[in-house]
């Protein structure tokens, strides 16, 4: 590629001359970037697994930089991250070397961003204010009320941790991220009918941990 | 889980896969397996005896080449979303055609009704109508979402209704040279019907599908 040594031959003023050697050093690098990227896809594709590992982890940086476009919350964007990484997982055979690698990959990561955004939305339309409601109930200071649901949150947390993985996916994609039953099967791959009966274990056991089953 | 962990991990979970074909030529392999199809069903069943003569008037032709280029460019749509990259707006790509083929069968009514009164507008039963299309249709869409398995984790729905559509299409391209039925307003509503039926059933159903036959990783 020869772009570099173009712009140089073509404009009078040195300035000009520094910039557009500069920008078509970066297209340059950008497109050697790409081509690379999509040889070790395509080595993916046939199964080389240095290859692939090698260049999800260079993809990495601009994965993160697309979802936290999206997302302000790190953790969230985090999350849209590694959804991105399972999608390209598991669609890594709709893409053709033969067709460009990055807008493949960008398409996917934003589109993983977006339905993060989607979820958090919908979660918080139907959130409550919980904190507000229970100082005015108990008429606890705030500091005490705020202590204990900080104390509670962690217990729960810790409490979904220990549900086995595919109780925990189920409660996480389902109740907590609160897909439908479409996306979340979609997401996790499990089918509609296992994920109710993960989610509703995972309930089960949640309860029977915090003493609230009847 | 740190999304490097997950990374190495993913690697450590890497089978070789196919690489998506083409659209076009994922177009040209699917119109290659419709047509061996139809073909078998014409054998069975036996071209209609006056096909020639349907053909040179009235609204058959017409209407045939609009479901036709509904059938193809809903195919080719199908597999162009199926890729991540490409834009959604392929789906509208046979909805044109769509709309002249429904104009067609509308125009015929009309026709029919200036020459036979408003009796041309009387529907009858035609079972045999949604039993072929249905019954080619939906083995078809299968064939093409198995064609289009690349795209069950991004666009599942819309690849599986394009795909429906498609091969509805295509199936009721093959009954107009099987089955006896002239009357526009019959044709409009049970190939409409059918048409609807396939279309629906793959975009509601078709999704799951293509996860059931699309191991996870």
């Amino acid at each position: 590629m020869s772009h570099a040594s173009v712009p140089a031959c073509r404009v009078g003023s040195f300035n000009v001359t520094l910039g557009e050697v500069s920008k078509a050093a970066t297209a340059t690098e950008r497109d050697a970037r790409d081509l690379r990227w999509s040889r070790m896809m395509a080595a993916a594709q046939a199964g080389d697994a240095r290859a692939y590992e090698a260049l999800l982890r260079e993809c990495l940086p601009l994965l993160r930089a697309i979802c936290r476009a999206r997302l302000r919350d790190a953790t969230e964007a985090e999350d849209a991250v590694q959804d991105t990484l399972l999608t390209i997982h598991r669609a890594r055979d709709s893409y053709n070397a033969a067709r460009p690698f990055r807008p493949w990959l960008v398409a996917i990561a934003e589109r993983r961003a977006l339905d993060r955004v989607r979820s958090r939305g919908r979660r918080v339309r139907r959130q409550l204010p919980v904190d507000a409601a229970g100082e005015i109930a108990s008429g606890e200071p705030a500091a005490e009320v705020e202590l204990d649901a900080r104390r509670a949150a962690a217990n729960l947390r810790q409490a979904i941790e220990d549900l086995p993985p595919a109780q925990r996916t189920a409660l996480r994609l389902t109740k907590i991220q609160d897909l439908t039953l479409a996306d979340a099967s979609q997401r996790s791959g499990m089918s509609v009918g296992a994920l109710k009966v993960a989610t509703h274990r995972a309930l089960h056991a949640l309860r029977r941990r915090f003493g609230t089953e009847e | 889980m740190h999304s490097e962990d997950l990374i190495h991990r993913l690697a450590a979970d890497l089978r070789p896969v196919r690489p998506a074909p083409h659209p076009a030529r994922a177009t040209a392999v699917w119109l290659g397996i419709v047509a061996a199809v139809i073909g078998v069903a014409v054998l069975v069943f036996g071209l209609r005896d006056d096909l020639a003569e349907r053909l040179a008037g009235g609204f058959d032709l017409p209407q045939i080449i609009a479901a036709l280029a509904t059938g193809v460019l809903a195919a080719f749509a199908a597999f162009q979303i199926a890729l991540p990259e490409r834009s959604r707006n392929w789906a509208l790509l046979p909805l044109p055609a769509a709309a002249a083929w429904f104009a067609t069968m509308g125009w015929g009514c009309l026709q029919d009704m200036a020459r036979l009164g408003p009796e041309a507008l009387q529907i009858g039963m035609s079972v045999p109508c949604l039993v072929f299309i249905a019954g080619l249709g939906v083995p078809l869409t299968v064939a093409m979402l198995w064609l289009a398995r690349h795209a069950t984790w991004l666009r599942a729905s819309p690849v599986a209704a394009l795909g429906g559509l498609s091969a509805a299409a295509l199936a009721s391209v093959g009954l107009s040279f099987i089955h006896y039925l002239d009357a526009a307003a019959m044709v409009l509503a049970w190939h409409g019907l059918s048409v609807l039926v396939v279309t629906v059933l793959a975009g509601v159903l078709g999704p799951r599908l293509m996860r059931s036959g699309h191991p996870v990783g």
